[in-house]
C-alpha cells in the first residue's frame, strides 16, 4: 500500500531508513510504524511466548507487538515500540524475538506447542531438579522466550538531570491539556506543558473534525505561537511525565537527540523533577481491542489508531479493510478511511441497534469470530444473525471501547473507579494531591467536552492558587456522544489475544481462574497479563473484565491492580542521570594531593577522600618494601603524613566544656587550655562509636577532632544534640575540616624538625609537652596550629595551617627535613604504626564494641552523665568479657589475618566455643613478623596463652600468642621524651 | 607576610576561569570567608555595618557581605581579603559571637552571565532544586550539587556564586562546567 492523500508529513523531504536490512523511505512527521506501512510492511515482530507474527497494534506508546531494536553497536536498544519512534535519516531497525528471519521463525513451533505452554507452565514443569532452575531452565527460557537483546557495551551516550519549578503542570498536549495551558498561561501562572509527542495536539492530529469550521491544525498552531510569545509557559515538547511522587513532584523524561541521526556532544535524555502546585493529567485514553479467535494477525489493530495511521500519516496497511466495534468510534475509522478511498469490506458492530454512519456495508449484531493470514490479515470470520460468512480484508480496526489513561492518578494507591455506562473506569477521588484530571483521562471524550474540561481544570487550580484566570473563549467543536456496549470478548474454542505482548489468551485467564488465581493480583502474576514495557495498557481492563464474568462478580467488585511509575519504560541510565565512572560521586581531595601526585604515591579510596596510601621509591617492587620503610622511617628518623581528613569540629560558647563533658564518655570540662585530651564518644545504646582528640584553645573553644569515616556522622550528632537535646546550653558549633591542611610530624626528629618552621616558638618538652596545643605561626607568619599528638607512639606533632598552604608546607619540611631523614608515609604506614602501638580504630571500633573491650572502660565517667553512659553499664554490654590483646605467630613466619576467629587449642571450632576474632593485623617491621590486634574472652587475664586464629574461608588457621596490645614502647617514654 | 606560596582548591598557582558561550566561571580566591553566630544573650550585632539578613538572604556592603546559615547563624564575606586572617577581623566587630575562620574550608565559584538571563537560569535549572522564581538577587541557599553541600548565592540578576567544600573543588567545577558546556551546546 503506498500514502494516502493528505497527512501531517513533509513530502518535501524524504528519509531513507532500513527495517531488517531492507532500505525504505518515509518522511520528516512519520514515526518508524507509520512509515513501515506506507511502504506495505505490516509484519513487525514476533510475539513473546508462542512467537506469533505481530504488526502494529496502535499509534501510541501503549504499543504492544510492534518493538523493534533500534540503531547498531552500543548505542542497539531493544524493545523500542516502532508507534513512537520519530523517523531520522538512516535509523537502522531490527526485529526481535525471531530466528532466522521476522517471515520464518524457527522457534513459531512454540505456537504448536501452546497447548502446553498455558499459564502457569514453566511453574509446573521446570520443578525439579531445583539446582537446575538457575543454571538450566531459565536461562533456556530466556532465550526462547523473550524480547529484544542488549548490546553488552557500555552506553555511550550521556544523560542529564534538570529540576523545574511551576504553578501548573500540564500533562498532556491534546485538545484537553492545550486548553488547561491556555487558560494558565494568560492568567499568567507559571506553567509546563508537556507531551510525549514530537507534535502538540494529541488525538486532535487523528481526526478530521474541524475548530471552529477550521483546520484543528490551525487552531494548534495558533496557540503555539502565543505559548512562544508568552515568557510564563515553557513547553516540552518529546517530554513524558511517568511518575507521581510526594508534595507535587513528577517525573519527567524528555527526549533531546533520540530523535536525531547525530547526537553531536547532546545528551540523549534529560531526566526532570517538576515541582508543580497543581497539575493537570490530560494524558487521554487508550482504546481497548476486543479478544476474539486469532485476533493478533499483522494488520488486526486498533480501529482509532487505524484512523490516526490514515489522517495523521497518510497511511494504511492495506487497500481493504473492515472495522469491528461495540461503540460508534469504528464508524468513524470507516468514514475517514473510506473518505481517502480505502474500500471498506464491512463494519461489524456488536450491537444490533447499530446504523451506519455512511455508504459501506454494516453488520449489525455481528461479531468477528476468527481470521486467516499467516504473516498478515487476509480475511475475517463473521457470524451474525445465526449465519457465518468470510470476508476479504487486508486489514481490521477493532474498537472496544475508550479506557482514560488514569494511570498517573493512581500512583498513590489511588483506586479509579468503574463507569458503567462508559464501561471504564475513570479517576477516582483519592488520586494525588493537586492533580486534576481531564479530557479524556476523567472520560470527557468528544473534543468540545475535552476543551471545555481541560479549561476548567485550569480555572479550577487558578482558584486554589489565587491566581486570576479567566476561561478562554473555545474553539467550537464536535460534541458527539459516546456510546459504548459490553463487549470485550466474543466466545469461542480457539486462542483469543487478551494481553498481545505476553501472549495471554482468554484460554489463560480461565486456567487462572480454574487454578484458583483469581485475585486480580494473582491473575497478572500467573499469567503475566499486565506486564513487560507496555504494562498492559491495552490488556489490563479486558483481562478484568474476562475474570469478571467467570466469577461471576462485577468488574468494579474484580478491581484492579496497582498502578505504579513509570508509565512508560524509562532507561536506566536517565535515572542515574548524570556522571558514571571517575565522576560518579564527588571526590575529596587533600591538602597535599597535588603534591602526593608529583612524588608518585598510590592513592587509596577513604569515603569520598582519596589518600596517599604509600609511596613508592625506584627500587621497590613490592608495596610491603614501601611501606616497611615508610614505618621505620617514622620508628627511626621522623616521617610526614595528612591527616587533614580527620575530622575537624569548632566548638565554642559559655557552655561548651559541658556540652562536651554531655557527648564524651570522659571528662573535657576540666581540661586545660592549651592541651589536649584523648576522647571517646558512645551511641545512646551504649556501644563505643567514635574516638580522637579534643584540644582547648581558649576557655570557650574547643577543637574536636574526629575519625575520617565518622567526621559527618559526628558532626551530625552534635548539631542534634545542640539543637534538639540541650537546647538551654550555649554552644556553637561548625566544621573546619577543609579549612586546614593537618600534617603529623611523627618520630623521634620531629621536634627538631617542627624547630625549623615555627616562629620563635618554645618546644621544649616543658614548655611544650605531651598532648600540649598551642596556637603559633610558621615559615614567618603563616598562622598556625600545633598539636603534640601521637598515633604511632613515637614523638610526635600534628601542625596545621590554612588548607591551601599545605602542599607548600609540606614541601618545606620536606626540604628543611631532608638530612633528618623526612620520609612522606601513606594510610598503610599509619596503620602497621598504629597496630604496633595498639591503638584502635575503626576495626577496632566497628560498632559492636564496648570501650571495656577496647581496654577504656575505665574512661567512662562515673562522675557524670554522658550519651550512652548509662546503656554501656547494662547486663549485656558490661559482662562482655572480651578484651583487645596483641598477638603474634607462634612461628614468626607464620600468619596473622584479620577476620579470623578465635578458638581455644583443642577445641571444637564451632559458634558456641568462638572466643573472639583477629581486628587488625599487619607485618610489623618492628617485631619483624606479623602481628595482629583482636578481641579475645578474658583476653587481659590470658597472655601468653597459645590460642588458634581459625580462617576457614581459605582452609588456614594458625598458631597465636597472645600478648599486650602493644608492640612499641609499652611504658610510653618516646611519646614524652 | 610567609615566605610560603599558597595553592588554588583546584591545585594550581592561579585561579581558574572558563567562559562557555555567555556564561564565565571564575575560582573567586581572594573571597575571606568568617561563620558568626550568636552567643546566648547577644542581639544584633552589625559587624562592618551589615545588617545581618533572615532565612535565605544574602545582603551585601562595601566589598562585605553576609548570609543566613542557620538560627543566629550567617557567614560573613569580604571580597579580596582571604590574605589575612578574616576571623580575627571579625571578632572586633562582632562582640558576643563565636567566629571562625571558613576562608580555607571553601572554594567559590562566582557565575557571570555577560548577556541575557535565560542562560542563568537555565543552568541552575540542571544545578539546584530550588525555585528560581523565587532566587531573584540577595537570595541564598544551602543546598546539594552532585551530592556536594553548597552555599548558593544570586549575587545579582546575572551573577551567581556557588561556594563548596574545597576538598571537592575539582568536583564541583567538573559538575559546573558540564552542566555550562551542555548549555554551550543547545
Amino acid at each position: 500500500m503506498t500514502r494516502l492523500t493528505g497527512g501531517l508529513i513533509d513530502r518535501s523531504q524524504t528519509l531513507n531508513f532500513s527495517f531488517d536490512g531492507k532500505r525504505y523511505q518515509g518522511h520528516p512527521g512519520d514515526t518508524l510504524a507509520s512509515a513501515l506501512l506506507a511502504n506495505g510492511v505490516r509484519l513487525m515482530g514476533r510475539s513473546f511466548k508462542y512467537h506469533r507474527p505481530r504488526g502494529v497494534l496502535s499509534a501510541g506508546s501503549e504499543e504492544p507487538n510492534a518493538l523493534v531494536e533500534l540503531r547498531t553497536g552500543a548505542r542497539q536498544e531493544p524493545n523500542t515500540r516502532a508507534a513512537v519512534v520519530e523517523l531520522f535519516e538512516g535509523l537502522e531497525a531490527r526485529s526481535q524475538n525471531r530466528w532466522p528471519s521476522l517471515g520464518f521463525d524457527a522457534l513459531a513451533i512454540n505456537d504448536l506447542l501452546s497447548p502446553f505452554l498455558t499459564a502457569g507452565f514453566y511453574y509446573k514443569t521446570f520443578m525439579w531438579p531445583k539446582g537446575f532452575w538457575e543454571k538450566l531452565y531459565e536461562p533456556a527460557i530466556r532465550r526462547a522466550a523473550g524480547l529484544g537483546r542488549l548490546s553488552m557495551q557500555a552506553d555511550p551516550d550521556t544523560y542529564d538531570k534538570g529540576f523545574l519549578h511551576c504553578d501548573f503542570l500540564v500533562i498532556g498536549g491534546g485538545a484537553a491539556g492545550l486548553a488547561a495551558a491556555l487558560t494558565a498561561a494568560r492568567g499568567g501562572a507559571r506553567v509546563i506543558l508537556a507531551d510525549e509527542d514530537f507534535r502538540l495536539g494529541g488525538r486532535l492530529l487523528s481526526e478530521t473534525g474541524t475548530l471552529d469550521g477550521g483546520q484543528a491544525t490551525d487552531w494548534v498552531s495558533a496557540l503555539e505561537a502565543e505559548f512562544e510569545s508568552l515568557p510564563n509557559i515553557r513547553v516540552m515538547r518529546r517530554t513524558t511525565v511517568f511518575g507521581v511522587y510526594d508534595h507535587g513532584i513528577y517525573g519527567a523524561v524528555e527526549s533531546v537527540s533520540d530523535h536525531l541521526p547525530e547526537a553531536s556532544g547532546r545528551v540523549r535524555q534529560t531526566l526532570w523533577r517538576i515541582t508543580a502546585k497543581r497539575a493537570v493529567l490530560a494524558a487521554g485514553a487508550t482504546e481497548r481491542p476486543i479478544a476474539f479467535a486469532d485476533n493478533d494477525r499483522p494488520g488486526i489493530m486498533l480501529a482509532g489508531a487505524m484512523r490516526t495511521y490514515a489522517n495523521r500519516w497518510a497511511a494504511c496497511p492495506s487497500e481493504t479493510v473492515a472495522v469491528f466495534t461495540n461503540n460508534d468510534d469504528g464508524h468513524r475509522t470507516a468514514r475517514d478511511l473510506a473518505a481517502k478511498d480505502v474500500q471498506i469490506a464491512a463494519v461489524i458492530d456488536a450491537r444490533p441497534e447499530a446504523k451506519a454512519r455512511g455508504d459501506y456495508r454494516l453488520i449489525a449484531g455481528g461479531m468477528v469470530t476468527g481470521s486467516r493470514g499467516r504473516l498478515g490479515l487476509k480475511s475475517i470470520e463473521v457470524q451474525a444473525n445465526g449465519r457465518s460468512e468470510w470476508i476479504e480484508c487486508g486489514a481490521l480496526g477493532v474498537s472496544g471501547g475508550w479506557n482514560p489513561n488514569v494511570h498517573l492518578f493512581s500512583h498513590h494507591r489511588g483506586r479509579p473507579i468503574w463507569n458503567e455506562s462508559l464501561q471504564a473506569f475513570l479517576p477516582g477521588e483519592d488520586g494525588p494531591p493537586g492533580l486534576i484530571p481531564a479530557g479524556a483521562a476523567a472520560a470527557n471524550f468528544s473534543t468540545a467536552d475535552a476543551l471545555r474540561s481541560g479549561a476548567q481544570a485550569a480555572k479550577r487550580a487558578m482558584d486554589e492558587l489565587g491566581i486570576a484566570a479567566s476561561s478562554p473563549d473555545l474553539p467550537r467543536a464536535e460534541e458527539a456522544d459516546y456510546k459504548v456496549a459490553p463487549v470485550f470478548n466474543v466466545p469461542g474454542k480457539k486462542r483469543a489475544w487478551v494481553d498481545f505482548q505476553n501472549d495471554v489468551t482468554v484460554k489463560d485467564i480461565k486456567l487462572a481462574h480454574a487454578e484458583n488465581m483469581r485475585p486480580v493480583e494473582h491473575l497478572k502474576r500467573y499469567t503475566t497479563l499486565g506486564m513487560a514495557t507496555d504494562q498492559g495498557k491495552t490488556a489490563n481492563v479486558t483481562g478484568l473484565a474476562v475474570m469478571a464474568e467467570l466469577t461471576g462478580r462485577t468488574i468494579p467488585e474484580t478491581g484492579t491492580t496497582i498502578f505504579r511509575p513509570p508509565y512508560i519504560p524509562v532507561t536506566l541510565s536517565v535515572l542515574g542521570g548524570g556522571d558514571i565512572g571517575r565522576h560518579y560521586r564527588p571526590r575529596r581531595l587533600t591538602p597535599t594531593n597535588h603534591w602526593a601526585e608529583g612524588q608518585g604515591a598510590v592513592f587509596v579510596e577513604v569515603g569520598q577522600w582519596m589518600r596517599a596510601q604509600y609511596f613508592p621509591r625506584a627500587g621497590e617492587t613490592h608495596w610491603r618494601q614501601s611501606v616497611d620503610r615508610e614505618a621505620g622511617a617514622v620508628r627511626s628518623a621522623v616521617g610526614l603524613c595528612d591527616v587533614t581528613t580527620l575530622g575537624k569540629i569548632d566548638v565554642q560558647g559559655a557552655d561548651a566544656g559541658e556540652f562536651l563533658n554531655r557527648l564524651y564518655c570522659n571528662i573535657m570540662a576540666t581540661l586545660k587550655v592549651g592541651r589536649v585530651r584523648y576522647g571517646l564518644m558512645l551511641r545512646e545504646d551504649g556501644f563505643a562509636y567514635d574516638d580522637g582528640t579534643c584540644a582547648r584553645l581558649a576557655e570557650d573553644h574547643y577543637v574536636v577532632t574526629t575519625t575520617t569515616a565518622n567526621a559527618g556522622l559526628v558532626y551530625r550528632n552534635m548539631e542534634f544534640a545542640r539543637q534538639c537535646l540541650w537546647s538551654d546550653l550555649d554552644v556553637q558549633l561548625i566544621s573546619t575540616t577543609d579549612a586546614w591542611a593537618q600534617i603529623a610530624v611523627a618520630g623521634p626528629k620531629s621536634r627538631a624538625l617542627l624547630a625549623r618552621i615555627v616562629d620563635g616558638f618554645d618546644l621544649s618538652n616543658e614548655a611544650f609537652p605531651f598532648m600540649a596545643c598551642a596556637e603559633l605561626t610558621v615559615c614567618d607568619g603563616l598562622r598556625a596550629r600545633l598539636f603534640r599528638i601521637s598515633f604511632s607512639g613515637e614523638l610526635a606533632y600534628e601542625v596545621a595551617v590554612p588548607a591551601r598552604f599545605g602542599h607548600a608546607l609540606i614541601e618545606r619540611l620536606m626540604e628543611l627535613g631532608a638530612d633528618l631523614g623526612a620520609t612522606p608515609y601513606g594510610t598503610e604506614a599509619l596503620g602497621v604504626l598504629r597496630i604496633e602501638k595498639g591503638h584502635a580504630a575503626g576495626p577496632e571500633l566497628s560498632g559492636q564494641t564496648t570501650a571495656a573491650m577496647v581496654g577504656l572502660g575505665s574512661m567512662v565517667s562515673q562522675k557524670k552523665d554522658s550519651v550512652g553512659a548509662v546503656m554501656s553499664r547494662r547486663g549485656g554490654l558490661a559482662g562482655d568479657r572480651r578484651r583487645l590483646v596483641g598477638l603474634r605467630p607462634v612461628d614468626p613466619a607464620g600468619k596473622v589475618v584479620s577476620g579470623s576467629h578465635l578458638f581455644a587449642e583443642g577445641a571444637p571450632r564451632k559458634c558456641d566455643t568462638d572466643q573472639g576474632w583477629v581486628t587488625s593485623a599487619c607485618y610489623s617491621p618492628h617485631v619483624r613478623s606479623m602481628i595482629g590486634l583482636g578481641f579475645l574472652e578474658k583476653g587481659d587475664e590470658r597472655l601468653g596463652e597459645v590460642i588458634v586464629a581459625a580462617n576457614p574461608l581459605e582452609g588456614e588457621s594458625a598458631r597465636l600468642l597472645v600478648v599486650p596490645a602493644c608492640f612499641v614502647d609499652p611504658e610510653g617514654e618516646r611519646l614524652r621524651e | 607576610m610567609s615566605e610560603l606560596i599558597p595553592i588554588t582548591a583546584l591545585g594550581a598557582a592561579l585561579p581558574r576561569l572558563a567562559s562557555f558561550g555567555a556564561l564565565e566561571i571564575r575560582e573567586n580566591v581572594g573571597l575571606a570567608l568568617a561563620s558568626l553566630a550568636l552567643r546566648r544573650g547577644t542581639i544584633g550585632p552589625r559587624p562592618f555595618g551589615l545588617t545581618l539578613p533572615g532565612p535565605g538572604r544574602w545582603i551585601a556592603g562595601q566589598g562585605v557581605a553576609a548570609l543566613w546559615t542557620g538560627p543566629d547563624q550567617w557567614m560573613i564575606e569580604y571580597e579580596g581579603r582571604a590574605d589575612l586572617g578574616f576571623a580575627a577581623e571579625l571578632k572586633q566587630f562582632a562582640a558576643g559571637c563565636s567566629v571562625t575562620e571558613q576562608t580555607d574550608g571553601w572554594v567559590a565559584f562566582e557565575i557571570v552571565l555577560r548577556a541575557g538571563s535565560r542562560p542563568l537560569e537555565a543552568l541552575l535549572s540542571k544545578l539546584i532544586n530550588i525555585d528560581l522564581a523565587d532566587f531573584g538577587p540577595g537570595r541564598a541557599r544551602r543546598t546539594g550539587i552532585e551530592h556536594m553541600s553548597c552555599f548558593v548565592i544570586r549575587r545579582s540578576e546575572a551573577h551567581v556564586a556557588v561556594l563548596g567544600a574545597r576538598s571537592s573543588a575539582a568536583s564541583l567545577w567538573h559538575a559546573l562546567e558540564t552542566a555550562a558546556k551542555r548549555l554551550e551546546r543547545k
